[in-house]
């Protein structure tokens, strides 16, 4: 049994590591392009859950918001890091409108680190509350606003 | 021979002279202004609504965002421009200057010795705002923290370090700046235009412009290339700057209270942070109240919807 899984493990790793190699043939570093874009868009999720409430789209639920502000922390938390290989900026061949990162990201790398770790804070401190009630919610996405901007204002360029 | 050297001669002086008159500057005399004491309330929300610090602050001086000591770089195509220290420092800023000097500089792009600004300073769009309006940033300006900081000269390439010729750049593109007049406005619209093409400048950035550097007021917010340019060797732009009308190219998917949210939030509809430039630009507007927000957003909504490509 115990050989089965392993076996099992090792030929999906082998496989996942033959599609990466196949992705990476078609564009350069699509596979880590789209998978940080994903794990961007699973930001943008949970953020919408949360927003929805905040904005008086929807109504507020004690459950849902805590559910999506624990998913933000866990997120926040992932090491991301293999996401963003060095080269895969803006400026390198075929990559203009396919990525908006700019080459400032590879070399501010401590400030990269420092603001997700300032990221991670806010939502720690929105997870803490956001099943205590709307107000709780709405006083804490200015701080939440914050860690996403700390990034993307130095670092990704302007996009339509 | 004698009488076409008499002719280009002529032409020359002719030329000149057409020159000569056409670039003249045209201040604005004490007699136009209203005789009124700055509301520095007022003055203040216009402060944020024209997101002067954005420039104006030292670069990188996050906590120091009220300390206007000038310095930041903007890399164009026509060379660096450096914003200047506009601080009330008797010498090192504009603490000497009058309420008619600061307005002639703010209306006419103007300084007090009659020069002509580079249009990198965005008078043609603070030349909408009131004289109320200026007076009472003025009186604002004049209580933040003073700073020595000496800006070094714009950097800029010939012919455009010939400060004179910007007289023909005015009289060619100031009075047809772009300023989008919607049918039958309410009053929150008409609150909503003067804040965006006034103070806000909004079209600095998001109206493409010309070879030499002129709003193109038929494409008006549609989206424009970044003027800035990144520094290094490649050059390369730092991206687009949005079409912000409510084209589907643009932000006709927003709703007003989209609108509104983002520039509070700092959030758009899909909860995508804002980034680049507009990070500031959003937290200035973030300090207006929301019944000003709330009006940007009405005029944006009834503003032409263009596609960003649009000729």
């Amino acid at each position: 049994m115990k050989k089965l899984v392993i076996l099992t493990l090792a030929g999906a790793a082998l496989g996942a590591t033959t599609l990466a190699t196949f992705a990476q043939d078609e564009a350069p570093f699509q596979n880590q392009i789209e998978a940080r874009q994903s794990f961007m868009h699973i930001y943008r999720f949970n953020l919408g859950q949360l927003g929805a409430m905040a904005k008086g789209e929807a109504p507020y639920d004690a459950a849902e918001a805590s559910a999506a502000a624990t998913n933000l922390l866990a997120a926040s938390k992932m090491n991301n890091r293999a996401m963003w290989p060095a080269g895969s900026d803006m400026s390198a061949d075929g990559l203009e409108g396919v990525t908006w990162a700019k080459p400032e990201l590879w070399s501010n790398m401590s400030e990269v680190g420092e603001k997700s770790r300032e990221l991670t804070a806010a939502l720690v401190a929105m997870a803490a509350v956001a099943g205590d009630g709307l107000g709780a919610v709405q006083s804490n996405m200015g701080a939440v606003a914050d860690g996403c901007k700390g990034c993307h204002e130095p670092f990704r360029a302007s996009k339509d | 021979m004698k009488r076409t050297l008499i002719v280009v001669f002529g032409f020359a002086i002719a030329g000149t002279g057409i020159f000569y008159v056409l670039s003249m500057p045209d201040p604005l005399t004490a007699d136009q202004l209203p005789a009124v004491s700055a509301d520095l309330a007022n003055g203040e929300l216009m402060f944020w609504a024209g997101g002067c610090r954005s420039c104006h602050a030292a670069p990188g001086a996050e906590d120091n965002e009220l300390t206007l000591s000038g310095g930041m770089e903007l890399p164009t195509p026509f060379g660096t421009f450096r914003s200047p220290n506009i601080s009330p420092d008797p010498d090192a800023g504009i603490g000497r200057w009058s309420t008619l000097e600061f307005i002639n500089a703010m209306v006419r792009g103007l300084s007090p010795q009659l020069e002509h600004y580079y249009p990198a300073f965005p008078y043609p769009h603070y030349q909408n705002m009131t004289f109320g309006d200026l007076i009472d940033l003025k009186g604002y300006l004049d209580t933040l923290p003073g700073s020595s900081n000496r800006v070094a000269e714009h950097a800029l390439a010939f012919p455009y370090s010939l400060r004179r010729g910007i007289g023909l750049w005015k009289w060619r593109y100031l009075s047809r700046n772009a300023v989008v007049q919607t049918s039958a406005p309410s009053a929150e619209v008409e609150r909503g235009r003067y804040l965006v093409n006034g103070a806000g400048h909004c079209g600095a950035c998001h109206t493409p412009r010309d070879e030499y550097g002129g709003d193109m007021p038929d494409r008006f917010l549609s989206g424009a290339e970044a003027i800035e340019i990144a520094e290094g060797p490649d050059g390369q732009s730092v991206g687009r700057i949005p079409n912000i009308t409510p084209h589907p190219d643009g932000i006709g998917a927003w709703s007003e209270k989209d609108i509104e949210y983002s520039l509070e939030s700092g959030f758009d509809p899909d909860f995508d942070s804002f980034g680049g430039t507009m990070v500031e630009v959003q937290e200035n507007m973030a300090r207006l109240p929301a019944a000003d927000r709330a009006a940007i957003a009405a005029y944006l909504k009834s503003i032409p919807a263009l596609p960003s490509d649009s000729p």
